[in-house]
């Protein structure tokens, strides 16, 4: 395992990938859930009881920074198939979309837009917000398992 | 003759009922609504009563939502040191305004609130439904939930119940509404400090320490 991050990773060009992933993503999900406030001052707080969201917001953006690499260098150097990144992208999406549309701009916005059935999609991903991260952290860990074993196969590092 | 006089009798009678109840019931909105109270760019003639001094320099305009968990968050983390630092000191008083929004049950949750302050309970009650929150429309703040809760204030229950089920405050709800919209605010919980010397935005359940730097700013 390590042997495969090593390969990918030992190209800084994927380093710079994964930091361009993780730190936009994590700050850009840590504001739009409201932990990081910048206007009239740039603050971050954690609430009572939002530990756990902050945990999986970290862990999602990180596996997300991991996985999206692996699988952009899967398609490029070994010139495999597409259907790996899928499940990568489908991971941040979902943990991306989950609690972000709560009552902040962008839930007034989409119930602003499409009406009940923007109301509806909103309280969806309010209501399961944490268990919507968890299936979105199983995705990408599945994801970065399946990856993992199809560039041992692929590069044949175990010979 | 007796018969003309009866029926004459009748409808001065029917007159004089009916101006009096029209006027007794504009009484009940007068009482409750100070039409022509702004704060800065805000209209708050339709939102709640003023929380604290009234003569207080610096107001509080809130616009939430009672079943956006982040509005929760502000009650129960930021809310408390205001109210002990600012409001109870008759440095600042507050108003909160409705920006009901997030589900179908949003809305009849602001106008049982002002059902409430029919019989002066606005704040209690306002404070049990952030107390009570649970899941966007799950129930918590349906219409049988909304009455228990008045029923658990010992608020007169029928006066309250026809006060909800006519939907009495439906409009009071949405000029709310509106006025959020108005003065740009895009998501709950969302805040105007206003003071002598102008108004401040403030978005979201940002944390005491926020607050105190823009009150203190201005007092």
């Amino acid at each position: 395992m390590i042997q495969t991050i090593k390969l990918v990773y030992s190209n800084f060009k994927y380093v710079v990938l994964a930091s361009t992933i993780f730190v936009p993503m994590m700050i850009g999900l840590l504001i739009l859930s409201e932990y990081i406030f910048l206007e009239p001052y740039v603050v971050a707080h954690l609430p009572s009881g939002s530990e756990l969201g902050f945990v999986l917001i970290v862990i999602i953006s990180a596996l997300s920074a991991l996985v999206i690499p692996m699988n952009i260098f899967r398609i490029k150097i070994l010139k495999s198939s597409k259907q790996k990144m899928g499940g990568g992208i489908f991971g941040s999406i979902i943990g991306a979309a989950s609690g972000v549309c709560s009552c902040g701009p962008i839930g007034f916005a989409v119930i602003s837009t499409f009406g009940s059935v923007g109301a509806a999609a909103t309280a969806f991903l309010t209501n399961y917000e944490i268990p919507l991260r968890i299936i979105a952290i199983v995705i990408l860990a599945v994801t970065y398992f399946t990856t993992i074993k199809s560039l041992k196969v692929e590069c044949n590092l175990n010979h | 003759m007796n018969k003309k006089g009866v029926i004459v009798g009748v409808i001065v009678v029917a007159i004089i009922a009916g101006i009096t109840a029209s006027y007794s019931s504009s009484q009940t909105e007068t009482l409750n609504l100070d039409m022509g109270r702004t704060h800065g760019t805000i209209s708050t003639a339709m939102g709640s009563p003023i929380l604290g001094d009234p003569s207080a320099p610096i107001t509080i305009v809130e616009f939430g939502d009672y079943q956006c968990e982040q509005c929760y968050a502000w009650f129960h983390e930021t809310k408390p040191a205001i109210v002990r630092d600012y409001i109870d000191t008759g440095k600042v008083n507050l108003v909160f305004v409705d920006l009901a929004f997030l589900g179908k049950d949003s809305i009849p949750a602001s106008m049982a609130t002002y059902c409430a302050e029919d019989q002066e309970m606005y704040w209690e009650y306002h404070d049990l439904l952030y107390n009570s929150q649970e899941s966007i429309d799950g129930g918590w703040a349906n219409s049988e939930r909304l009455k228990a809760f008045a029923y658990s204030l010992g608020l007169d229950f029928e006066l309250f119940e026809s006060c909800l089920d006519s939907e009495k405050y439906s409009k009071r709800v949405q000029y709310n509404i509106q006025q959020a919209k108005d003065n740009g605010i895009r998501g709950t919980p969302g805040f105007f400090i206003v003071g002598p010397d102008g108004q401040q935005k403030i978005g979201g359940a940002q944390p005491f320490l926020v607050f105190k730097n823009v009150l203190d700013s201005m007092i």
